[in-house]
């Protein structure tokens, strides 16, 4: 993806970038602020995914599409001001609809508006590129973002509490291991977790290596038979 | 220069303008959702207290605390219909790493007729056990922490290990709650013995009901029965028991 | 609560980064340098300060009586924005040894969870203009003792020698994990 010019990848493309190989947690390592803090437990964590990809979708569309009407002197104050508005929709709606859910996350949702990811992708891709592009960053930000949210979640619910969602998963005799619930615990997950998504990375790349070292070892084999 | 930054500002202030607005919207349609919020979760747990409640009525003004760091925060008067059932006080005190939120209720003899957790934010696993349906001070009859306080009496001793049974390693917060308990009684007691004087506030009680009260202070509270006419007390003692019989 | 056991929490038992995973991005970002992160603790203790000393008038004279409270967010956040912005021109045109050292951070610190947070909790928590103030120097102050700390075990990690898959990022949250650690140990503090 060139900096300066028009994206030209599909739509599908953009999307899986920020599902793995972007991901904005694990690689880009943005948007960490609010992000373990919601971990605890699987819906906060998946509240928070949905939450965070609400905001950063509708500030996408919206910034992409009036990218001509912004002017480069006041563009972050602009930016701040739609993310604020999107992250207000937001906390209003989880208040009237989902109160439980909203008042276990607490200062958190407010918090989305300082998140890394949402400001940086805002910059970064959606002020200079088109509206379906923008969206398909967003989607797939958003929901890498979610995933990675989840599988944290997941592993200190289940080790620390022993339930998934709120639903008892361990059998009974289990003790659950309080130290996944409480902050270090969740800041060990977390680096454990970039430690393996690391190692896939590196797996993935040598392959390609190998792969593409195999197909010029081939290459050279026929140029000099 | 100058009417670049005036353009820049203009636009600035149109964005900002076009996203207030847009906020007063979305405000206005889910503001009536989050204020009914509050009010059901308060109507659910005054039910949970006094399950035949069918009304009531604040009286935060005539409620105080004796001890300046338990703060009552909201004060009712339960009601069925017109007659009282009892007192319903929510208090905060401060716990082990933040403040904790009690709702307790008390009948007009005087017994508690539970306590709820309202609000918790000590350690999980330790002192936020406090707030939790399945962690028990007493296994064998599946007790919870806030669940031992129903039944108890407002002049009881409210004392740690004495009378209460607290919560493993989380002595902080069992001591933090017992007091907000015992504070948040006590204020409901006054109430409800100046209600049964007659020198409570404002508040709408039927003149039957307030006589079948004022027997009743006397035989529960004992020492501080400074009422007048005892000739009244012999005819009304038997409604007393009725109606202390009725709302048990 | 006492303005004492307001400040110790919010230092220690409460602290901003370890326990409350707040802030982490500068956190990481920052902490290469033991200088940076003194520079950057103490650039946001000061913007956090000032912020509650702006925002918390802001919402009890201006927002709660004319019924904007929704607009919290939106103002708190552009608040904080223009303050940081006065603070880069004066400290710019007034200061210019300490905006040249300064300088670097203070773009960033608009985006600091921290200092949103401290506002935001300011007024969900129904604190007392003394008592925010008293808060915000108690959270900033925990952000910079947090910064130091990780400053100097990165600085004694860089003559050690870390495992192949915990190299980069992952020992940097192994170690905050492990001064989490410490750190509960000062929820005794309080009785």
């Amino acid at each position: 993806m060139s900096e300066e010019g028009k994206d030209t990848r599909s739509f599908w493309q953009v999307f899986k970038a920020g599902l793995v190989f972007e991901n904005p947690l694990l690689v880009l390592m943005i948007g960490l602020c609010s992000s373990l803090a919601v971990t605890s437990n699987v819906s906060n964590g998946i509240g928070m995914g949905l939450a965070m990809t609400f905001v950063l979708l509708f500030s996408e569309i919206f910034i992409s599409a009036f990218r001509k009407l912004i002017p480069n002197g006041a563009r972050l104050p602009i930016f701040i001001i739609i993310i604020a508005a999107f992250t207000t929709i937001v906390d209003l709606v989880m208040k009237a609809y989902f109160p439980d859910l909203s008042k276990s996350m607490g200062v958190f949702i407010p918090l989305i508006v300082v998140n890394c990811i949402i400001m940086g992708r805002v910059e970064a891709y959606s002020s200079k590129q088109r509206v379906v592009s923008s969206i398909a960053d967003a989607l797939g930000m958003g929901l890498g973002y979610t995933w990675v949210l989840i599988v944290i979640s997941a592993v200190r619910e289940l080790l620390g509490n022993g339930t998934f969602a709120g639903i008892q998963v361990m059998p009974v005799s289990y003790t659950p291991i309080l130290f996944f619930i409480l902050p270090p615990g969740g800041f060990l997950v977390f680096g454990l977790l970039i430690s393996a998504n690391n190692a896939i990375k590196r797996s993935i790349n040598k392959r390609e290596t190998l792969a593409a070292k195999q197909v010029s070892d081939q290459q050279k084999a026929k140029e000099n038979a | 220069m100058k009417n670049n930054i005036i353009k820049l500002g203009l636009i600035l202030a149109a964005f900002a303008v076009v996203a207030c607005a847009s906020l007063a919207v979305v405000y206005q349609v889910t503001e009536p959702a989050i204020a009914s919020q509050a009010q059901d979760a308060l109507n659910s747990s005054l039910k949970e207290l006094f399950p035949e409640a069918t009304s009531h009525e604040d009286i935060k003004g005539a409620v105080s605390s004796s001890d300046e760091t338990v703060k009552i925060e909201e004060a009712y008067l339960v009601k069925n219909d017109l007659a009282p059932l009892g007192v319903a006080i929510k208090a905060t005190t401060a716990s082990y790493k933040g403040p904790a939120t009690v709702l307790i209720g008390v009948r007009l003899d005087r017994s508690i007729t539970g306590v709820h957790i309202l609000e918790m934010s000590d350690t999980p696993g330790l002192g936020a056990n406090a707030a939790s349906s399945t962690y028990y001070v007493d296994k064998a009859k599946k007790i919870t922490f806030p669940g031992q306080f129903t039944g108890k009496y407002i002049t009881d001793k409210f004392e740690v290990k004495t009378d209460v049974i607290p919560i493993t390693a989380a002595t902080v917060t069992s001591k933090a709650i017992t007091k907000a308990v015992k504070v948040a009684s006590a204020s409901a007691g006054e109430y409800l013995q100046a209600m049964a004087l007659g020198t409570a506030a404002p508040s709408a009680i039927s003149g039957a009901s307030q006589e079948a009260a004022q027997p009743a202070a006397e035989a529960t509270s004992g020492a501080s029965a400074t009422s007048s006419g005892s000739a009244t007390t012999q005819p009304a003692k038997p409604a007393a028991e009725t109606t202390s019989g009725a709302s048990q | 609560m006492d303005l004492m056991k307001i400040f110790v929490l919010a230092l220690l038992v409460n602290n901003i980064v370890l326990m409350r995973f707040i802030a982490l991005c500068s956190y990481i970002g920052m902490t290469g340098d033991i200088g940076q992160s003194i520079g950057m603790g103490t650039s946001v203790t000061f913007v956090t300060v000032l912020a509650t000393a702006v925002t918390w008038p802001i919402y009890h004279y201006i927002l709660m009586p004319l019924n904007l409270t929704f607009l919290k967010i939106l103002v708190f956040i552009l608040v904080i924005a223009c303050l940081v912005q006065l603070v880069e021109f004066y400290l710019k045109k007034n200061v210019p040894g300490l905006y040249s050292a300064m300088g670097i951070y203070l773009p960033l610190i608009t985006t600091n969870c921290a200092i949103l947070a401290v506002t935001f909790e300011s007024i969900d928590f129904n604190y007392s203009f003394i008592q925010s103030i008293v808060y915000a120097v108690g959270v900033s102050l925990g952000y910079l003792l947090a910064m130091i700390l990780l400053a100097g075990v990165r600085d004694r990690m860089k003559t050690s020698q870390v495992p192949k898959f915990l190299q980069g990022t992952p020992i940097l949250f192994v170690a905050t994990s492990l001064i989490g650690i410490a750190f509960m140990g000062f929820a005794g503090l309080m009785k």
